[in-house]
């Protein structure tokens, strides 16, 4: 069904490689945007566009911790478990979201509201521990700032103590 | 070739060799994971780290290929303690379940970790669990014991092209499964089972019923298709445990499908025949083999007293061994006395050879597999390769993936990817056309030779007559109307013939499609027509090679049990062939006519052959409904099978004697290249079976015309004093080259008897609008009805189940296992359907080996030169249930 | 002539003879019999006795072997048969489907006791194993989990599924909680 849906931008990804294959990556950001999650049956659509077979979409799924293989909460929570932020305390960060969460990575609360998992480094190590909140980093995390975070994002939707806003785009006149 | 030094040892490899190749070949194990001669480095366990002088660090040999003054030192403290650490990291998760993993006692962790580790590790960490579930009926995962090496996912990508298998997850928590929570489905070549250093695949069918030290072993060959595998067969107590191959054994180089590694229980089946059967008072009961020997001597004495040796016919399977085919025809010819011989050959192998014995002389390929993987161009016609002929068929996936060959392919199927291969899709150019019209890409493909020139100048030279006949043969035809019967452009034909006519190596593989189907014959004398334009032929690598479908079908033709040949095979009316027989037999050969499988069951129906001895074959139930064989073998007074099962024939017999499985005999096999291989007996023969040339030993001296011998061995060497040059028992075959003679003879005049009917394009039958054409085909997990008394190939098919393209499905308002009817004059069957990407529209394929039902809707037609009986395709009506 | 003496009093006294006999003598006047009066009366075993194999389970009442064959590898004189299977329903799990001991062919030497990795064979301190028909010595799985049952009343604790650096070992890993990711 995303072959009926998108079959222009389909065809536009596939234009830009070479090698077939090498369009996976877009079409599965493609198909998680649309339900939120990777399903089976758009990883076995992909298969076919791609002229692969369904376990090798598959393992690319699996690899990247960005794309989904369940249904998500509102809000993705996703602790960073590498060395830099693990000096620095984010298994403690981790046990505290769990206890307050009540659930444990790859879970999501029954209101659907978090998501809870666990990824590789997301290349804030100087600011460690941190996690990213859908497409928000929050950083130098300590437990009050965590439960304040939550509460505002059970009632706001977001939170004033997300980072940036960065500089991509960048803001005009940058370049002077 | 590069000079390098590999622990103090001077050693030469070939450029490009890896060191630790170089280091096996001069006698240095380096220990490995990850690494394996068949797949493409990966360099992911680290085990295999080397010291190499002027290089910083530590290198992986299986990574780094030799260069000229290298020095490689294997056995340093740094290389040792590199090992040290690699197997700690290794056994920091590995569980210590050695006892009951069935691996333990040949597996290379456990090797390893006694040389080099010490026996306590430092990780004090909980080790890395999975949760486990069922992973497929015959392959079973255990992940916490995965070095996570990849090796069974590159050789299911790399050697196999099915790619079912994913390393799912990253970092240690990376597990081998299939898709998501779905069973393993796929070929189940059992090629991840024997390529895992560990015991994280093991095969389900054997499954803690055995530990390695206490397995006997014995070499043989597979039975399920022509391509001959070497197997090693594992016993314990007389029981069949597993089958596996090493790298590097055998034809198939340690490769094997589905049937080879899981189809070996059939021959231990319970409903083996254990005593001979008798018919008394219009039943089959048990008896001595006395009695039962005694009564078959006693009325084929009398029955030739009656009425002749004519009235004798003998039929036997071309699955049993060289010595068993020999010894059969020579009983017939000598203890009987008469000449109406045939095999299962005659259901098409037959055909290839005749057309190979009437153009080039030979009766055997010209090619071996190593020409065929090593092929420029290959063109493939009527077969589904990796079904029909699985290892054939890596050698073709070989020459398109590893020596970038260039593929053409004329099947019924299309390209399709999924798990199960399909050689379409490694096809440069595919002519998907129905299963009658592949005469038709074949006679394009002749006609763009012939319009651009690329016929071969020294033939052109050579024989002008022969040249301008095709030439006008094929101008006769119209691209158009081949444009419309092949439903492909005349322009893609023309690059085909092109690229191979360009081709410095050509090499045609014919299969089931067109040896088995109307005009088979002919068809094959056309390719061979087109190496011979396109001056492919009697090149050294090139050739036709067609496709056994029995393991021994050529060995049939080659011991004479063919209507048309003597032992050799010789022509059964070439005067001096029958002296030289004779002279080494010590007795006359019969002078009556050969007879084929149809003429002799219409002779059986007529009264005319009163007597038949079946050894091994099926007519009954591998002929069609149409064909009437059960009436004609009614009609006998002596029907004699011998058999393993009893099948619709055996049924029907006087008197059926249990005959040896390949697994209980010794013997030799010819494989589809010509190659002849020695079976060797894994079991004592099951109840009182006895090998088939025993038996019929024992029948001839109660005949009083002994023939006797003392081991299959005293066989194979009168065979070798007749049939010179016969059966030298090499690591592979020594092709024949194309006899100049005959090649001169058929350029001269042999051509032209047949041109006219092989080169017109007959207009194909029109489809009818809702009618599909029903193709009863060979899948890739069985082999003709013996297959399916295996419990290991029933769990991955179990029933006949009707394939058909999704789109006519849909049509039709089914999916996958609803059932329908499927019907036309002849009869009917109903089936479940599975949707398959590959067929195309308008085919419904339905597999031989459950196919009771199915031979009702399947006419006959007989092909008029080689009288090899057709009926494997029926038009038909389907209809949703 | 003293000394003379003294050998004739030795000589007509049979005190060489004496000396010689003087445990015997000594035995005769303390009479204690050594011999048991065996049904009635039994001897003290020593602990490293080996007697009777058996079967062992654990506390929990599961059996201990998990039919790894390794007892039949080590016996010297094949009085061990082992046959294993995977546990219906449990994906891997391996278990003992039948074990017999012909016990007529046994040395007692311990071996099979030595070489299993689970502790499931134990030497009982029973020896009365007389019997009319040597066909009752070829035991199976159920007499030999019996004898384990009445000799070691005291069961050891199930191993637990992740023994620190050792193994987990011929778990079935179906019921876990699925991995985190």
């Amino acid at each position: 069904m995303l072959q009926e849906k998108y079959k222009t931008e389909i065809d536009e990804i596939l234009s830009r490689y070479p090698v077939r294959r090498s369009a996976m990556l877009p079409l599965l950001t493609m198909a998680q945007r649309e339900e939120g999650y990777v399903s089976e049956a758009a990883m076995k659509e992909i298969a076919s566009i791609l002229r692969v077979t369904p376990p090798q979409v598959y393992e690319t799924v699996t690899f990247y911790t960005m794309l989904n293989l369940k249904p998500i909460g509102t809000f993705h929570i996703q602790v960073c478990k590498s060395l830099m932020c693990a000096l620095v305390g984010s298994d403690s960060l981790l046990v505290w979201l769990q206890a307050r969460l009540g659930i444990k990575p790859g879970e999501t609360t029954p209101d659907r509201l978090f998501t809870l998992s666990t990824v590789e480094c997301l290349a804030s190590c100087g600011t460690g521990p941190m996690m990213q909140v859908n497409d928000d980093y929050y950083e130098r995390l300590t437990e009050e700032k965590v439960d304040r975070i939550l509460a505002d994002l059970k009632r706001d939707g977001t939170s004033p103590l997300k980072s940036g806003p960065f500089i991509l785009p960048e803001p005009e006149g940058a370049h002077g | 070739m590069v000079k390098l030094t590999i622990d103090g040892v001077p050693i030469t490899a070939p450029k490009g060799t890896l060191v630790i190749e170089a280091a096996r070949q001069a006698g240095i194990m380096i220990p490995h994971f990850c690494y394996h001669p068949k797949l493409k480095w990966d360099a992911n366990c680290r085990m295999c780290l080397v010291e190499i002088e002027r290089v910083p660090k530590l290198q992986t040999s299986c990574s780094t290929p030799v260069a000229e003054g290298m020095v490689v030192r294997t056995a340093t403290t740094a290389v040792t303690q590199a090992h040290k650490s690699v197997l700690e990291f290794i056994l920091a998760n590995h569980p210590l379940d050695c006892p009951v993993c069935d691996q333990g006692g040949r597996c290379d962790l456990q090797d390893f970790s006694h040389e080099y580790t010490p026996t306590t590790s430092r990780f004090i960490e909980v080790k890395r669990i999975f949760p486990k579930e069922y992973f497929s009926a015959l392959i079973e995962t255990q992940m916490n014991r995965c070095v996570q090496c990849l090796r069974c996912v590159r050789y299911c990508d790399e050697v196999m092209d099915v790619k079912a298998l994913a390393p799912a997850g990253r970092g240690t928590m990376t597990e081998i499964k299939h898709f998501t929570h779905h069973e393993l489905d796929c070929e189940f070549c059992g090629g991840c089972v024997q390529i895992c250093p560990v015991g994280a695949i093991t095969s389900r069918l054997s499954m803690y019923e055995y530990r390695p030290w206490m397995l006997k072993r014995a070499d043989t060959i597979c039975t399920y298709c022509g391509d001959g595998c070497q197997i090693t067969i594992q016993t314990k107590e007389n029981k069949l445990i597993e089958v596996n191959t090493a790298h590097g054994a055998g034809r198939n180089n340690g490769d094997l499908c589905a049937r080879g590694f899981f189809g070996y229980h059939a021959s231990t089946h319970p409903d083996r025949l254990q005593h001979p059967l008798v018919r008394r008072n219009g039943e089959l009961v048990q008896a001595t083999w006395e009695e039962a020997l005694g009564f078959v001597a006693e009325t084929c004495i009398r029955l030739k007293m009656e009425h002749g040796a004519e009235a004798f016919a003998g039929l036997i399977a071309s699955r049993c061994t060289n010595e068993d085919l020999y010894v059969f025809q020579k009983f017939m010819r000598l203890a009987i006395g008469t000449n109406r011989i045939d095999s299962s050959a005659r259901y098409g192998q037959i055909n290839g050879v005749r057309a190979l014995r009437r153009v080039q002389g030979t009766h055997r390929w010209a090619v071996t597999f190593e020409d065929i993987v090593a092929a420029d161009a290959l063109l493939l016609v009527g077969t589904n390769i990796t079904e029909t002929n699985p290892i054939t068929g890596l050698k073709v996936k070989e020459a398109v993936k590893k020596r970038t060959a260039t593929l053409l392919t004329v099947d019924a199927l299309v390209p399709a990817v999924g798990t199960i291969s399909n050689i379409a899709n490694l096809a440069a150019h595919h002519f998907p056309v129905h299963p009658d019209r592949f005469g038709h890409v074949v006679l394009g493909l002749i006609k763009a030779v012939v319009e651009d020139g690329l016929v071969d100048q020294a033939l052109a030279h050579r024989a002008p007559a022969y040249v301008q006949a095709i030439g006008d043969a094929v101008q006769a035809l119209s691209w158009p109307a081949l444009e419309s019967a092949t439903g492909t452009t005349s322009g893609a034909l023309r690059e085909a013939a092109r690229i191979f006519a360009r081709a410095a190596r050509g090499v045609v593989l014919v299969g089931q499609g067109v040896l088995r189907s109307p005009g088979g014959y002919g068809l094959t004398t056309n390719l061979l027509d087109l190496l011979l334009l396109t001056g492919q032929h009697g090149r050294p690598g090139c050739g036709l090679a067609p496709l056994a479908e029995e393991n021994n079908d050529q060995g049939a033709v080659e011991m004479g049990t063919v209507a048309e040949y003597l032992p050799g095979p010789c022509d059964l009316n070439d005067p001096t062939a029958r002296e030289r027989i004779a002279g080494l037999w010590k007795e006359e050969l019969p002078k009556g006519p050969g007879r084929t499988l149809t003429e002799t069951l219409e002779e059986a129906r007529t009264g005319k052959v009163k007597a038949m001895f079946v050894v091994g074959e099926n007519p009954v139930g591998s002929l069609p409904h149409a064909a009437r064989a059960k009436d004609a073998l009614a009609q006998l007074e002596l029907l004699v099978c011998q058999e393993l099962f009893l099948t619709e024939t055996a049924a029907l017999a006087h008197v059926v004697l249990p005959a040896c499985s390949y697994a209980e005999k010794d013997g030799s096999f010819t494989n589809t290249e010509g190659l002849v291989q020695p079976v060797r007996r894994a079991i004592e023969p099951i109840g009182e079976s006895r090998p088939d040339w025993e038996i019929l030993s024992a029948l001839s001296v109660l005949m009083g015309y002994p023939i006797e011998y003392g081991d299959a061995k005293e066989i194979l060497k009168e065979i070798r004093s007749l049939i010179p040059g016969y059966g030298l028992l090499g690591a592979g075959p020594n092709p024949p080259r194309p006899d100049e003679a005959v090649v001169s003879r058929y350029l001269r005049e042999g051509y032209a008897e047949d041109l006219a009917n092989r080169y017109a394009a007959t207009q194909p039958t029109e489809k009818r609008t809702g009618h599909f054409t029903l193709l009863v085909t060979q899948s890739l997990f069985h082999s003709g009805k013996f297959s399916t008394r295996s419990t290991g190939l029933l769990e991955i098919q179990n029933t006949g189940v009707l394939g058909l393209n999704p789109a006519d499905a849909a049509r039709l308002g089914v999916t996958d296992g609803d059932r329908v009817r499927v019907s036309n004059t002849l009869g009917e069957l109903t089936a479940p359907i599975k949707l398959l990407e590959r067929i195309p529209e308008g085919l419904a394929v339905f597999p031989e080996h459950f196919d009771e039902e199915a031979r009702r809707l399947l006419g006959v037609s007989t092909d008029p030169q080689t009288r090899v009986p057709y009926c494997k395709s029926a038009q038909v009506v389907i209809e949703k249930l | 002539m003293a000394k003379s003496l003294k050998s004739w009093l030795k000589t007509i006294t049979f005190y060489e003879i004496l000396v010689g006999m003087k445990a015997t003598l000594k035995h005769l006047l303390h009479y204690k019999p050594i011999t048991l009066q065996y049904p009635h009366e039994k001897r003290t075993l020593p602990d490293s006795y080996r007697g009777m194999l058996a079967l062992l389970r654990y506390d929990d009442g599961t059996e201990k072997c998990v039919g790894c064959d390794l007892c039949e590898a080590a016996c010297p004189s094949r009085v061990i048969k082992v046959v294993s299977a995977e546990v219906p329903g449990e994906p891997t799990k391996r278990y003992a489907k039948e074990y017999y001991m012909d016990m007529t062919r046994c040395l007692f030497c311990g071996l099979c006791v030595d070489a299993c990795p689970v502790d499931a064979l134990g030497m009982t301190r029973e020896y009365e194993w007389a019997v009319y028909d040597k066909r009752q010595l070829y035991l199976n799985k159920q007499q030999l989990l019996a004898i384990g049952d009445r000799s070691f009343p005291v069961r050891e604790k199930k191993l637990e599924l992740q023994h620190l650096n050792v193994a987990f070992f011929n778990v079935a890993f179906k019921h876990l909680p699925p991995k985190e990711g």
